[in-house]
This record gives structure tokens, C-alpha cells and sequence, in this order.
């Protein structure tokens, strides 16, 4: 108990510690680009922890973050937002594929709405833009400000996972598809044969959840794994397996028009990269020791912060304020 | 018994991961030669511009080499001694893993057969996406 409490205390000094580091890098100081590149690198890898802990992914908050508090073009944060998410999920795919927890039959089933729809929503962005000027850009910030209060919300209200849905009914839609898999369960130390259910459900939902990720270059892992674990009812390990490799897949296909669009900074994407890997590699093994339940309240916080502050700067944006 | 999972999902983990980890290391070489020489094709000053919320086209025109916009995202190419043109080099190629891990599990799905043909056609549409995208097919010419 004494541990915890250390390590909890650990934890919130080294973070404030970290936030004021960096809140006293002046303006001017930032135009270097060695401190520039080294406070992103903080940044991001403070956000990849954090992440971890709250059991997300560092894309879903690096890109309110970035929008919300600073003013660089939202489209290059966008597409940072993105290679951030993919590159993260990438690396983290390789496990769950090689101990079968990711199914490769719902990959690839939701792949095909998931991939259309995030290339449609990243050909928005561009048309956007190109098109509306800094009204656009307000637009983009206001919606961005209300998708990301009710990702708070979500985190608040709906944060109820089953491990293992019972499914009682298969429709012969998801029947014909035959997309069941069974797994190694290590923890139960047997094989977990699972059903799922409602695929035409979910087919809708990953069009709506592609468009949503490639519009704002999000990682869209907080509206998969509900996807799979409470619609189509997939166990929750397998849904955060299927999620993770999705991101890498979805968002591959999603940064390519943004890059085209050039919307890729090498010295602003590099460093967020690998701070966000960096920071999740950290987390998860500061996870292990430390029980870090109230570092979801921390991330709901950071939401409803960056929420407002977009909501109010899209407003200004579009000469509403 | 503990059942194995499809090669054809371990062939897209293996190549995806080992690509996107050489296009890191390639793209944080890149960005150490570029604090290194303290300039690139893109030059130092346009952190105050990007700070300051330059949209791209902007920021190439007023501070890169070029002084316009690059008309393709492989820019780099031409560049390829100066340090930011080699981490867009590592980001291009970190981008291009899921590609090429795609296309190796369409491959090994239609020969290997381990699930219906029909995930073999999802993985053939994936991958055509992907690389339709990646070749600035499905994008927008404004």
C-alpha cells in the first residue's frame, strides 16, 4: 500500500515537474529547433504515458491536445495526429497477431469500411481547406471541440466493458461470414472459443468511426473496441487486439492524402512519434507497478480542457465570437 | 491443443513492425543530422512560422529551398543529403510498412487458403486502397 502511495506520488510530481519544465520554455526558446524538437519529444512522451495509464491510445489525445492549446496549422497536427496513431499501432500490432488474439477474419472485415472511410475523411480535410479558408479551420476546431467533450463523456458514462459477451443469438448475416476464431487464453490457461453477432451493425458503425479518424486525424481505438466488444460482442481482449492492428491499417491509407496535401513536417513528426512510442513503451511498464486509476480522471480532464478551448477558438475562427 | 494462429496475420505483424521500426530509426537519424547542421531543406526559422500557425503552403514557400510547395510528397528524393529530406524518408517508408504487410497477406491468403476466398478479396481491396492512396491516386488536385 505504502508502494502504491509512493509511486502514485511519484508519478503526479514527476508529471507536474515535467508540465512546468516545459511551460517555462519561452517563446523564443522554442524557435531553436533542438528545444523545439526536445519539448515535443517531452510532450509527446508525457502523453504516451498518461495514455497508457488511462488505457487509451496517445493519438486520441495528442491531436486535441495540439489543437486545443497550440496554434500550428491543424492540418499539419492532423497529419502528425495520424502517423502518430498508425506508427504507434504498428509496432504494438506484432504480439496480438503472432499469439492469434487479433482475428484476422474481423480485421479484415472491418478493414474495408474503416480504410474507405478514413481516405474519404482525409480527402474532406483537404477539400476543407482548400475550400474554407480559416472559416474551414474554425469549423474543423468547433466540431473537433464537441466530438472530443463527448469522448469525456464516453469515458465517464459508458466506460462498462464486458470481458467475455455472451452471444445468444448469431443473425445469418454474421453466420454466412463465419467470423469466429478461437484464441490461447493465457490467463485461464485454456482456449477460448468465441461467437460474434450484428457484423451488418458494425459494418455501419467503422464507416462512421473511419470518417471520424481521418477527418481529425485521430487513432479511433476508444470507438473500436466498443464496437467490437459491445456490438458485435467480441471478447475484450480480442477487441483491443482487432482495434490496435485496424488503427495501423485504417490510418495507413488516411496519411497519405494529407501527406500529399503536405501536411507532414519531418521536424514536427518525428519527435512526436517517437515520444508517443516512447511514452507508451514507459507506461506500460510503469502500468505493472503502479495502480493508476485516477490517471483516467487526469485524461478526462485533459478532454474536457482541450474540448472547450477548441470549441471557443473555432468559434473565434468563425467570427462567431 | 492451442490453436495457431493464421500465418497470414503473423506475415502482416512481422513485416508491418520491421518496416515501420527502420523507417524510426531512419527518421530520427534524419532529424539528428538536421539539429546536427542546424538547417535542411526546410530551414530552422520556420518553427516561429509553424508556432505561429503558417499552413504548409506558407511555410515552403517563405522557408524551403524550393521556395513553393512540393508537388509530390516524395520530395526528398533530390535531397537526400540534407537531414529533415532523410527523415521524411524514414516517415514515407514507416508509412509504406502496412502497405506492403497488406499485400504479403493478400498474397498468402489466396495461396495459402486458411480462411473463404472472401477475406482473401477483403485483404485485395484493402491493399488497393492503400496503395491508390499512397500513390496520390485517391487525392484531391486543388
Amino acid at each position: 500500500m505504502e508502494g502504491f502511495r509512493m509511486g502514485r506520488a511519484g508519478l503526479i510530481v514527476g508529471l507536474t515537474v515535467l508540465i512546468m519544465s516545459i511551460g517555462v520554455a519561452s517563446a523564443q526558446e522554442l524557435t531553436n529547433p533542438a528545444i523545439f524538437a526536445g519539448t515535443l519529444f517531452v510532450v509527446c512522451t508525457l502523453i504516451g504515458i498518461v495514455a497508457v495509464l488511462a488505457g487509451v491510445g496517445g493519438g486520441v489525445i495528442f491531436t486535441p491536445v495540439m489543437m486545443g492549446f497550440t496554434n500550428i496549422d491543424s492540418y499539419i497536427i492532423r497529419a502528425t495526429g495520424l502517423t502518430v496513431a498508425m506508427g504507434g499501432a504498428l509496432v504494438a500490432a506484432r504480439p496480438f497477431l503472432r499469439r492469434g488474439l487479433a482475428n484476422i477474419k474481423m480485421l479484415l472485415f472491418a478493414a474495408v469500411p474503416y480504410t474507405v472511410f478514413a481516405v474519404i475523411g482525409a480527402l474532406l480535410a483537404g477539400y476543407v481547406k482548400a475550400t474554407m479558408g480559416t472559416f474551414g479551420e474554425g469549423v474543423i476546431r468547433f466540431a473537433l471541440g464537441i466530438l472530443v467533450i463527448f469522448i469525456g463523456l464516453v469515458f465517464i458514462f459508458a466506460g462498462k466493458r464486458i470481458e467475455y459477451p455472451e452471444v445468444k443469438h448469431v443473425d445469418s448475416f454474421t453466420e454466412r461470414l463465419g467470423l469466429a476464431m478461437a484464441y490461447w487464453e493465457e490467463s485461464l490457461g485454456r482456449v477460448v472459443d468465441y461467437k460474434v453477432t450484428r457484423a451488418w451493425l458494425a459494418m455501419l458503425c467503422f464507416c462512421g468511426v473511419g470518417l471520424i479518424s481521418g477527418l481529425f486525424g485521430l487513432g479511433a481505438g476508444w470507438a473500436m473496441v466498443p464496437v467490437f466488444n459491445l456490438i458485435m460482442l467480441a471478447p475484450l481482449k480480442v477487441s483491443a487486439a482487432c482495434s490496435k492492428v485496424l488503427i495501423g491499417i485504417g490510418d495507413t491509407a488516411a496519411v497519405w492524402p494529407y501527406m500529399i496535401g503536405g501536411g507532414i513536417v519531418p521536424l514536427f513528426t518525428i519527435p512526436s512519434l517517437i515520444g508517443l512510442i516512447l511514452g507508451t513503451l514507459i507506461g506500460a511498464k510503469i502500468m505493472l507497478k503502479v495502480k493508476a486509476g485516477f490517471v483516467r480522471w487526469l485524461i478526462i480532464a485533459i478532454m474536457f480542457a482541450s474540448g472547450i478551448r477548441l470549441i471557443l477558438k473555432g468559434l473565434g475562427m468563425m467570427g462567431v465570437m | 491443443m492451442q490453436p495457431k494462429p493464421p500465418i497470414s496475420g503473423i506475415i502482416y505483424g512481422e513485416i508491418a513492425y520491421w518496416i515501420a521500426i527502420v523507417g524510426m530509426i531512419i527518421g530520427v537519424v534524419g532529424l539528428a543530422i538536421y539539429l546536427g547542421s542546424g538547417g535542411g531543406v526546410m530551414s530552422p526559422d520556420m518553427i516561429s512560422d509553424l508556432l505561429s500557425g503558417k499552413s504548409p503552403k506558407e511555410l515552403w514557400e517563405k522557408h524551403s529551398i524550393l521556395r513553393k510547395m512540393p508537388e509530390s510528397p516524395h520530395w526528398y528524393v533530390n535531397y537526400i543529403g540534407k537531414g529533415d529530406a532523410i527523415a521524411m524518408l524514414g516517415i514515407v517508408i514507416c508509412c509504406t510498412s502496412a502497405i506492403v504487410a497488406m499485400w504479403a497477406t493478400t498474397v498468402t491468403l489466396f495461396v495459402k487458403r486458411e480462411v473463404k476466398i472472401l477475406y482473401g478479396i477483403f485483404a485485395l481491396i484493402v491493399s488497393t486502397i492503400m496503395t491508390l492512396a499512397a500513390l496520390g491516386i485517391i487525392s484531391l488536385h486543388h
